[in-house]
Protein backbone atom coordinates (compact mmCIF):
# COMPACT_ATOMS: atom_id res chain seq x y z
CA UNK A 1 0.00 0.00 0.00
CA UNK A 2 3.02 2.20 0.70
CA UNK A 3 4.77 1.67 -1.97
CA UNK A 4 1.59 2.12 -4.21
CA UNK A 5 1.53 5.79 -2.83
CA UNK A 6 5.24 6.71 -3.20
CA UNK A 7 5.03 5.22 -6.72
CA UNK A 8 6.00 7.83 -9.25
CA UNK A 9 2.75 7.61 -11.07
CA UNK A 10 0.51 8.38 -7.94
CA UNK A 11 3.02 11.02 -6.98
CA UNK A 12 2.63 12.71 -9.99
CA UNK A 13 -0.99 12.56 -9.69
CA UNK A 14 -0.56 13.89 -6.10
CA UNK A 15 1.99 16.83 -7.58
CA UNK A 16 -0.69 17.48 -10.57
CA UNK A 17 -3.76 17.39 -7.65
CA UNK A 18 -2.12 19.75 -5.09
CA UNK A 19 -0.63 21.77 -8.13
CA UNK A 20 -3.74 23.03 -9.93
CA UNK A 21 -5.48 23.57 -6.90
CA UNK A 22 -2.73 25.90 -5.88
CA UNK A 23 -3.14 27.87 -8.67
CA UNK A 24 -6.96 27.52 -8.30
CA UNK A 25 -6.73 29.14 -4.94
CA UNK A 26 -3.86 31.44 -5.86
CA UNK A 27 -6.24 32.84 -8.49
CA UNK A 28 -9.44 32.64 -7.33
CA UNK A 29 -9.52 32.83 -3.59
CA UNK A 30 -6.71 35.15 -2.48
CA UNK A 31 -6.81 38.42 -2.75
CA UNK A 32 -5.23 40.52 -5.08
CA UNK A 33 -1.88 42.53 -3.43
CA UNK A 34 -2.71 45.90 -2.76
CA UNK A 35 0.04 47.20 -1.16
CA UNK A 36 3.03 46.68 -3.43
CA UNK A 37 2.88 44.87 -6.79
CA UNK A 38 -0.88 44.45 -7.50
CA UNK A 39 -1.53 41.43 -9.73
CA UNK A 40 1.43 40.45 -10.82
CA UNK A 41 2.04 38.92 -6.91
CA UNK A 42 0.14 36.21 -8.45
CA UNK A 43 4.03 35.30 -9.52
CA UNK A 44 4.89 34.32 -6.02
CA UNK A 45 2.23 31.50 -5.44
CA UNK A 46 4.60 29.27 -7.69
CA UNK A 47 7.96 30.70 -8.24
CA UNK A 48 8.77 30.64 -4.20
CA UNK A 49 7.96 27.11 -3.39
CA UNK A 50 9.90 26.01 -7.17
CA UNK A 51 13.07 28.43 -5.20
CA UNK A 52 12.36 26.02 -2.38
CA UNK A 53 12.24 23.19 -3.83
CA UNK A 54 15.19 23.60 -5.78
CA UNK A 55 17.13 23.99 -2.38
CA UNK A 56 15.56 20.95 -1.24
CA UNK A 57 16.55 19.07 -4.32
CA UNK A 58 20.45 20.40 -3.41
CA UNK A 59 19.89 19.50 -0.24
CA UNK A 60 19.23 15.99 -1.20
CA UNK A 61 22.32 15.53 -3.10
CA UNK A 62 24.27 17.08 -0.20
CA UNK A 63 22.98 14.06 1.86
CA UNK A 64 23.74 11.47 -1.00
CA UNK A 65 27.06 12.77 -1.30
CA UNK A 66 27.73 12.08 2.58
CA UNK A 67 26.31 8.46 2.01
CA UNK A 68 28.25 7.86 -0.94
CA UNK A 69 31.47 8.87 0.82
CA UNK A 70 30.52 6.56 3.76
CA UNK A 71 29.54 4.16 2.30
CA UNK A 72 30.28 3.93 -1.92
CA UNK A 73 26.91 2.35 -3.33
CA UNK A 74 25.94 3.43 -6.63
CA UNK A 75 22.29 4.16 -5.44
CA UNK A 76 23.29 6.98 -3.67
CA UNK A 77 25.89 8.63 -6.71
CA UNK A 78 22.29 8.11 -8.84
CA UNK A 79 20.27 9.70 -6.49
CA UNK A 80 22.72 12.58 -5.97
CA UNK A 81 22.98 13.63 -9.86
CA UNK A 82 19.31 13.03 -10.25
CA UNK A 83 19.04 15.39 -7.33
CA UNK A 84 21.33 18.14 -8.95
CA UNK A 85 19.87 17.82 -12.18
CA UNK A 86 16.61 18.74 -11.12
CA UNK A 87 18.03 20.92 -8.57
CA UNK A 88 19.38 23.12 -11.50
CA UNK A 89 15.94 22.70 -13.71
CA UNK A 90 13.93 23.82 -10.51
CA UNK A 91 16.85 27.25 -10.11
CA UNK A 92 16.20 27.87 -14.20
CA UNK A 93 12.54 28.20 -13.50
CA UNK A 94 13.26 30.17 -10.97
CA UNK A 95 15.79 32.70 -12.70
CA UNK A 96 13.45 33.00 -15.43
CA UNK A 97 10.10 33.79 -13.23
CA UNK A 98 12.33 35.80 -10.75
CA UNK A 99 13.22 38.15 -13.39
CA UNK A 100 9.59 38.43 -14.32
CA UNK A 101 8.92 39.27 -11.38
CA UNK A 102 11.80 41.80 -11.36
CA UNK A 103 10.41 43.38 -14.11
CA UNK A 104 7.45 43.92 -13.05
CA UNK A 105 8.28 44.94 -9.02
CA UNK A 106 11.67 46.92 -9.89
CA UNK A 107 11.15 47.41 -13.74
CA UNK A 108 14.32 45.68 -14.38
CA UNK A 109 15.01 41.92 -15.59
CA UNK A 110 18.63 42.04 -13.60
CA UNK A 111 19.80 43.27 -9.78
CA UNK A 112 22.83 42.73 -8.51
CA UNK A 113 21.57 42.31 -5.39
CA UNK A 114 22.44 39.67 -2.77
CA UNK A 115 19.80 36.87 -3.11
CA UNK A 116 20.00 37.06 -6.78
CA UNK A 117 23.55 37.03 -7.24
CA UNK A 118 23.98 34.26 -4.92
CA UNK A 119 21.07 31.95 -6.03
CA UNK A 120 22.98 32.78 -9.93
CA UNK A 121 26.24 31.68 -8.36
CA UNK A 122 24.36 28.37 -6.59
CA UNK A 123 23.14 27.49 -10.70
CA UNK A 124 26.88 28.14 -12.30
CA UNK A 125 28.30 25.82 -9.15
CA UNK A 126 25.69 23.14 -10.14
CA UNK A 127 26.39 23.79 -13.42
CA UNK A 128 29.85 23.19 -13.22
CA UNK A 129 29.14 19.62 -11.29
CA UNK A 130 27.91 18.31 -14.78
CA UNK A 131 31.11 19.87 -16.32
CA UNK A 132 32.87 17.62 -13.50
CA UNK A 133 30.95 14.28 -14.36
CA UNK A 134 31.67 14.71 -18.09
CA UNK A 135 35.99 14.87 -17.78
CA UNK A 136 35.99 12.25 -14.77
CA UNK A 137 35.80 8.64 -17.14
CA UNK A 138 36.25 6.33 -14.11
CA UNK A 139 32.55 5.33 -12.92
CA UNK A 140 33.82 5.04 -9.23
CA UNK A 141 36.64 8.02 -9.28
CA UNK A 142 33.99 10.29 -10.81
CA UNK A 143 31.23 9.29 -7.67
CA UNK A 144 33.70 10.41 -5.98
CA UNK A 145 34.86 13.36 -6.95
CA UNK A 146 30.77 14.66 -7.77
CA UNK A 147 29.98 14.04 -4.27
CA UNK A 148 32.59 15.96 -3.14
CA UNK A 149 31.83 18.83 -5.47
CA UNK A 150 27.82 18.03 -3.94
CA UNK A 151 29.08 18.79 -0.76
CA UNK A 152 31.38 21.81 -1.22
CA UNK A 153 28.87 23.14 -3.81
CA UNK A 154 26.41 23.32 -1.15
CA UNK A 155 27.84 26.01 1.22
CA UNK A 156 26.36 28.32 -0.97
CA UNK A 157 22.68 27.16 -0.37
CA UNK A 158 22.33 28.24 2.99
CA UNK A 159 24.20 31.94 2.05
CA UNK A 160 21.43 32.04 -0.47
CA UNK A 161 18.62 31.02 1.90
CA UNK A 162 19.81 33.50 4.46
CA UNK A 163 21.19 36.44 2.14
CA UNK A 164 17.54 38.05 2.16
CA UNK A 165 17.04 37.94 6.07
CA UNK A 166 21.22 38.98 7.28
CA UNK A 167 21.35 41.39 3.93
CA UNK A 168 18.07 43.35 3.86
CA UNK A 169 18.88 46.27 1.98
CA UNK A 170 18.57 43.67 -1.06
CA UNK A 171 16.06 44.09 -3.37
CA UNK A 172 14.27 40.70 -2.95
CA UNK A 173 11.48 40.97 -0.34
CA UNK A 174 11.43 38.15 2.71
CA UNK A 175 8.25 37.72 2.86
CA UNK A 176 8.14 34.74 5.47
CA UNK A 177 9.86 35.17 9.00
CA UNK A 178 10.34 33.02 11.90
CA UNK A 179 6.67 33.79 13.92
CA UNK A 180 4.97 35.49 10.84
CA UNK A 181 3.42 34.38 7.33
CA UNK A 182 3.79 37.78 6.57
CA UNK A 183 0.72 37.56 4.30
CA UNK A 184 -3.27 37.01 5.10
CA UNK A 185 -4.58 33.49 5.73
CA UNK A 186 -5.90 32.82 1.86
CA UNK A 187 -2.80 34.00 0.60
CA UNK A 188 -0.96 31.63 3.14
CA UNK A 189 -3.18 28.50 2.72
CA UNK A 190 -2.86 28.88 -1.34
CA UNK A 191 0.94 29.40 -0.84
CA UNK A 192 1.43 26.10 1.06
CA UNK A 193 -0.95 23.81 -1.29
CA UNK A 194 1.43 25.46 -3.94
CA UNK A 195 4.56 24.19 -2.06
CA UNK A 196 3.04 20.63 -1.20
CA UNK A 197 2.37 20.23 -4.88
CA UNK A 198 6.42 21.11 -5.85
CA UNK A 199 7.37 18.79 -3.21
CA UNK A 200 5.37 15.86 -4.21
CA UNK A 201 6.62 17.13 -8.00
CA UNK A 202 10.46 16.75 -6.89
CA UNK A 203 9.68 13.72 -5.04
CA UNK A 204 7.79 11.97 -8.36
CA UNK A 205 10.89 13.12 -10.58
CA UNK A 206 13.64 12.31 -8.56
CA UNK A 207 11.79 8.41 -8.35
CA UNK A 208 11.27 8.51 -11.89
CA UNK A 209 15.03 9.82 -12.73
CA UNK A 210 16.79 7.28 -10.02
CA UNK A 211 15.06 4.70 -12.02
CA UNK A 212 15.70 5.79 -15.51
CA UNK A 213 19.39 5.50 -14.23
CA UNK A 214 18.96 2.53 -12.68
CA UNK A 215 17.59 0.73 -15.85
CA UNK A 216 20.81 2.85 -17.68
CA UNK A 217 23.15 0.92 -15.56
CA UNK A 218 21.33 -2.57 -15.83
CA UNK A 219 21.06 -2.13 -20.03
CA UNK A 220 25.14 -1.44 -19.56
CA UNK A 221 25.43 -4.83 -16.95
CA UNK A 222 23.42 -6.54 -19.59
CA UNK A 223 25.43 -5.51 -22.60
CA UNK A 224 28.48 -6.77 -20.89
CA UNK A 225 26.84 -10.40 -20.12
CA UNK A 226 26.07 -10.46 -24.12
CA UNK A 227 29.36 -9.21 -24.91
CA UNK A 228 27.81 -6.08 -26.69
CA UNK B 1 0.29 48.84 -11.68
CA UNK B 2 -2.92 47.80 -13.57
CA UNK B 3 -4.74 44.00 -13.37
CA UNK B 4 -3.97 44.13 -17.33
CA UNK B 5 -0.10 44.94 -17.12
CA UNK B 6 0.51 42.57 -14.14
CA UNK B 7 -1.68 40.01 -16.11
CA UNK B 8 0.92 39.86 -19.12
CA UNK B 9 3.67 39.59 -16.26
CA UNK B 10 2.01 36.73 -14.57
CA UNK B 11 0.70 34.88 -17.40
CA UNK B 12 4.44 34.79 -18.80
CA UNK B 13 5.57 33.42 -15.57
CA UNK B 14 3.20 30.10 -15.87
CA UNK B 15 3.60 29.74 -19.05
CA UNK B 16 7.21 28.98 -19.02
CA UNK B 17 6.51 27.07 -15.64
CA UNK B 18 3.83 25.07 -17.41
CA UNK B 19 5.87 24.15 -20.84
CA UNK B 20 9.11 23.77 -18.97
CA UNK B 21 7.69 21.01 -16.67
CA UNK B 22 5.38 19.74 -18.99
CA UNK B 23 8.09 19.20 -21.79
CA UNK B 24 10.49 17.80 -18.85
CA UNK B 25 7.94 15.26 -17.87
CA UNK B 26 7.28 14.51 -21.25
CA UNK B 27 11.00 13.75 -22.10
CA UNK B 28 11.49 11.65 -18.65
CA UNK B 29 8.77 9.72 -19.24
CA UNK B 30 9.45 8.64 -23.06
CA UNK B 31 13.02 8.01 -21.82
CA UNK B 32 11.94 5.82 -19.22
CA UNK B 33 9.47 3.69 -21.79
CA UNK B 34 12.63 3.68 -24.23
CA UNK B 35 14.66 2.57 -21.31
CA UNK B 36 12.38 -0.18 -20.22
CA UNK B 37 12.09 -1.56 -23.63
CA UNK B 38 15.67 -1.58 -24.07
CA UNK B 39 15.95 -3.60 -20.83
CA UNK B 40 13.49 -6.01 -22.04
CA UNK B 41 15.05 -6.80 -25.44
CA UNK B 42 18.17 -7.37 -23.88
CA UNK B 43 16.95 -9.87 -21.47
CA UNK B 44 15.22 -11.85 -24.05
CA UNK B 45 18.82 -11.54 -26.39
CA UNK B 46 20.38 -12.82 -22.67
CA UNK B 47 18.33 -15.46 -22.45
CA UNK B 48 18.17 -16.62 -26.00
CA UNK B 49 22.17 -17.03 -25.81
CA UNK B 50 21.76 -18.51 -22.45
CA UNK B 51 19.14 -21.48 -23.76
CA UNK B 52 21.08 -21.60 -27.11
CA UNK B 53 24.48 -22.16 -24.90
CA UNK B 54 22.92 -24.76 -22.71
CA UNK B 55 21.01 -26.62 -25.99
CA UNK B 56 24.96 -27.46 -26.98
Amino acid sequence: MVKKLTSAPALFAAAGAFLVTGLLLAFLYAPIDVSSMGFSQKIFYYHAPIAETALVAFGIAFVAAILYLRDPDPKWDRLGYVSVRLGLLFSLLVMATGMIWGKAAWDAWWAWEPRLTTFLIVCFLYAAYFVLRQVVEEESRRATFAAVFAIVAFIDVPITFFATRYMPEGLHPVVITAGDTGMEGSMFLSFMISMAGMTLLLAALVRSEVAAERLKDEIDDLKIRIGG
Amino acid sequence: MSIEEGAKFVAAAYAIILAVVIAYYAMSARRVSGLQRDVDLLKQEVERREAAGSGD
